[in-house]
C-alpha cells in the first residue's frame, strides 16, 4: 500500500518534469508575446506579464511588416490543395494495395517505403530544374505538386493500414448485391474508413504547412510563398529588433496545427504504430 | 499426349496468349488500375528526380557562369573530396548531427515512453500534448529556440545561471563549442515524440505477466528494465532507429532555421552545405555531387547499423 503511494506519486513527478520539458519552450513563447519591449528585453527573464498588451499580435496580422493574412492564405490554398490530392491518392491507392494481391504487389510496397526517404536535398535540384523549365517556378502548383512527396507515400501506407482492419465479407456482401467494384468502393470502404481518410487529409495538411525546405527553394514571391519562408525571411532581415512581433507571428502559425492535430491524433497515432509495427 | 500437344502448338500460342492476358487482366487489372496513381507518382516525382541528381553529378552545370552544361565526368567529386578544405570537418559535422540527435532522441524518449506507459490519469492527453513539439513547424520552432537561446534576455542563460552551472551569459548559437549542444538539444526536443510513441506502441506488446512475474521473484525496477522491457523492445528500436538516422541526414530546416549553417560553416551538415552551393551560388552540378555523395554515405551508415544492431533479432 505505502510502496504504491510512493510509486503513484513518483510516476506523477516524472510525469510532470516531461511536460515542463516539453511544453516550457511553449509556454515562454506565448508569454512573451504579451509583453511590452520594455519587458521582454529585461536582463532577469520574467513570467510575470505586469501591463499585458496585444500590440505584437496586431503588429503580425497589420500590413506594416510581413503581410501575414496574405501568407497564410497560400498556405492554406497549397496546402489545402495538397490535403485533398492525398486523400484521392491514399484512398485509392491504399486500398489496392490493402486488398489486391497482384504480382509486384510486393515491389510496390518496397518503392512506397524507399519512397519516404527520398526526400528534400536528395530530389531539389531536379525540381528546381523542372520547375523552371515549366514555368512553375513562383506557384502554388508547384508546391501542391512537392508536397506529395512528404505526404503520398506515407498517406498511402497508413490508409492501406485502415482498410485492412475492416472485414473481407463486406465486399462480398456487395458482390452478391450485384455492386461493380468501383461502386463497392465508393459506397461500402470509403465510408467505413472516413475517420481515417479524414485525418490523413488533415495529416497531408499539417506536413504541408510545416514545410520549409520545398518552399524555399521554389517560392519567393508574394502570390506563391508560404508563411514559413516569410517568417524565416522576417527573422532573417529584423531578427533581434522586433521579437515580440516574429513571435507573435509563430503562434499565429502554430495555433491551427495544435487544433487540427488535438481531431486526428487518436486515429493518426493507431495508422502511424500499426504501421511502424508491420514494419 | 504429345502427339496432340505437337499438333495443337503450331495454331494456337497467340490465341492462347491473349485469352491468358485478357483472363490476367481481368483477375488483376482493378489492382493495378488501384496503384497506378501512387507508382506512377513516386515514380516520376521521387524516384525519377533521385537519378537526375546523379545524372547532373556528373556535369559542369552552374547557372551563374553563364558556360550552360557540359559532361565532367568526376570533376565535381574530385573537386569536394580532394580541393574542397569545408567538405571533410562538413561531412564530421554531418554525422555529429545524426549520431548525436538519435541517441539524445532515444535517451529522452525511452523514460518519457515508460512514463506514458503508467497507469495515470488523463493519459490520451498527456500523450497527445508530447507530441505537440513534433507538430509544430520547424521555422517556429527555430525561431523559439532562438529567443530561448539568446545571449542577453534569453530564458536558458537565465536558468542555468540560477542553478550555478554558468556564472556568465553565454551566446549558446553564436558559440564555435557551444553550438552543436545547443542544436542536438532542440533536435532531440523536436524529435523525441516520434520515438516516444513508437516505444510506447512496442511497450503494448510486452505482456505484464511476464514483468509481473518478474516482480514476484524479486527483481528490481532496474533489472526488470534491462532485462525484460529493453530486450523486448528491441526490434521496434531498431526500427525506429533506422527511420531516425535516414531522416535526419536527409533534413535541413532545422539548423537551417537556427543557425544557417554558421557560424562560417561550423554547423554545415552535407544537406545544408548542398543548399548553399545549388541555390546561393547556384552551382547545380557541385550541389548534385554532395546529394550523391550524401546519398552514398547514408546508405553505407545503414548498412552499417543493421550490421551492428540487426544481427541480434529473430
Amino acid at each position: 500500500m505505502k510502496e504504491s503511494i510512493v510509486r503513484k506519486t513518483s510516476n506523477y513527478l516524472w510525469l510532470a518534469l516531461l511536460m515542463v520539458f516539453t511544453l516550457l519552450p511553449f509556454a515562454w513563447l506565448i508569454d512573451t508575446t504579451l509583453k511590452p519591449d520594455s519587458e521582454m528585453f529585461s536582463t532577469v527573464p520574467t513570467w510575470i506579464v505586469s501591463s499585458l498588451t496585444w500590440d505584437n499580435y496586431r503588429w503580425a496580422l497589420g500590413d506594416t511588416g510581413l503581410q501575414l493574412p496574405r501568407l497564410l492564405l497560400n498556405s492554406i490554398a497549397a496546402c489545402g490543395m495538397t490535403a485533398l490530392v492525398t486523400g484521392v491518392i491514399a484512398c485509392i491507392s491504399g486500398y489496392g494495395l490493402a486488398r489486391y494481391k497482384v504480382p509486384g504487389a510486393g515491389l510496390v510496397v518496397v518503392l512506397i517505403v524507399l519512397a519516404q526517404m527520398i526526400q528534400g536535398p536528395l530530389i531539389m535540384i531536379p525540381w528546381y530544374k523542372m520547375a523552371a523549365a515549366f514555368s512553375l517556378l513562383n506557384t502554388k502548383t508547384i508546391l501542391v505538386m512537392i508536397y506529395g512527396t512528404l505526404t503520398i507515400p506515407v498517406g498511402v501506407w497508413i490508409m492501406s493500414g485502415f482498410f485492412r482492419t475492416l472485414p473481407n465479407e463486406l465486399e462480398e456482401a456487395a458482390a452478391i448485391d450485384g455492386a461493380g467494384k468501383w461502386r463497392t468502393l465508393l459506397t461500402v470502404m470509403i465510408p467505413l474508413s472516413l475517420p481515417g481518410l479524414v485525418s490523413i487529409s488533415l495529416y497531408a495538411f499539417i506536413l504541408g504547412w510545416n514545410d520549409y525546405q520545398y518552399s524555399l527553394i521554389l517560392t519567393s514571391s508574394i502570390s506563391a510563398k508560404t508563411v514559413q519562408v516569410g517568417i524565416a525571411e522576417l527573422m532573417e532581415s529584423m531578427g533581434s529588433t522586433n521579437w515580440g512581433g516574429l513571435l507573435a507571428s509563430g503562434v499565429i502559425v502554430i495555433l491551427p496545427i495544435v487544433v487540427i492535430f488535438a481531431f486526428i491524433q487518436k486515429y493518426l497515432i493507431e495508422g502511424m504504430t500499426a504501421g511502424g509495427v508491420k514494419g | 499426349m504429345s502427339d496432340l500437344l505437337e499438333l495443337r502448338r503450331p495454331s494456337s500460342p497467340l490465341i492462347r496468349r491473349r485469352g491468358r492476358a485478357s483472363a490476367f487482366l481481368k483477375e488483376f487489372g482493378f489492382g493495378y488500375v488501384l496503384l497506378a496513381p501512387v507508382v506512377l507518382y513516386i515514380v516520376a516525382f521521387q524516384f525519377y528526380p533521385l537519378a537526375e541528381t546523379i545524372r547532373l553529378s556528373l556535369f559542369d552545370y552552374s547557372l551563374i557562369s553563364g558556360r550552360g552544361m557540359s559532361f565532367n565526368g568526376f570533376g565535381n567529386y574530385k573537386e569536394l573530396l580532394l580541393n574542397d578544405s569545408n567538405f571533410w570537418s562538413i561531412f564530421w559535422n554531418s554525422l555529429v548531427w545524426v549520431l548525436g540527435s538519435t541517441v539524445l532522441q532515444f535517451a529522452i524518449a525511452i523514460p518519457a515512453a515508460l512514463v506514458l506507459f503508467n497507469k495515470i490519469r488523463l493519459r490520451g492527453l498527456w500523450r497527445g500534448l508530447m507530441m505537440v513539439p513534433w507538430v509544430s513547424p520547424v521555422v517556429i520552432i527555430g525561431i523559439v529556440w532562438k529567443w530561448i537561446y539568446d545571449g542577453h534576455y534569453g530564458l536558458f542563460n537565465h536558468y542555468l545561471k540560477a542553478l550555478g552551472i554558468i556564472s556568465e551569459n553565454i551566446v549558446w548559437l553564436g558559440d564555435e563549442k557551444w553550438v552543436w549542444p545547443a542544436l542536438l538539444l532542440t533536435s532531440a526536443w523536436k524529435g523525441f515524440p516520434y520515438i516516444t510513441l513508437m516505444m510506447l506502441s512496442g511497450l503494448t506488446g510486452i505482456s505484464r505477466e511476464m514483468i509481473e512475474a518478474a516482480h514476484m521473484d524479486g527483481a528490481s525496477a532496474w533489472q526488470r528494465f534491462v532485462r525484460i522491457t529493453l530486450p523486448m523492445l528491441k526490434p521496434i528500436m531498431y526500427a525506429t532507429g533506422l527511420v531516425s538516422i535516414v531522416s535526419s541526414w536527409t533534413k535541413f530546416e532545422m539548423i537551417w532555421a537556427l543557425t544557417n549553417g554558421g557560424p562560417g560553416y561550423s554547423t554545415s551538415i552535407l544537406p545544408t552545405y548542398l543548399y548553399t552551393n545549388s541555390f546561393v551560388y547556384f552551382d547545380l552540378g557541385r550541389g548534385s555531387a554532395i546529394a550523391t555523395l550524401s546519398m552514398a554515405i547514408v546508405l553505407i551508415l545503414v548498412g552499417v547499423y543493421a550490421r551492428t544492431f540487426g544481427r541480434n533479432l529473430e
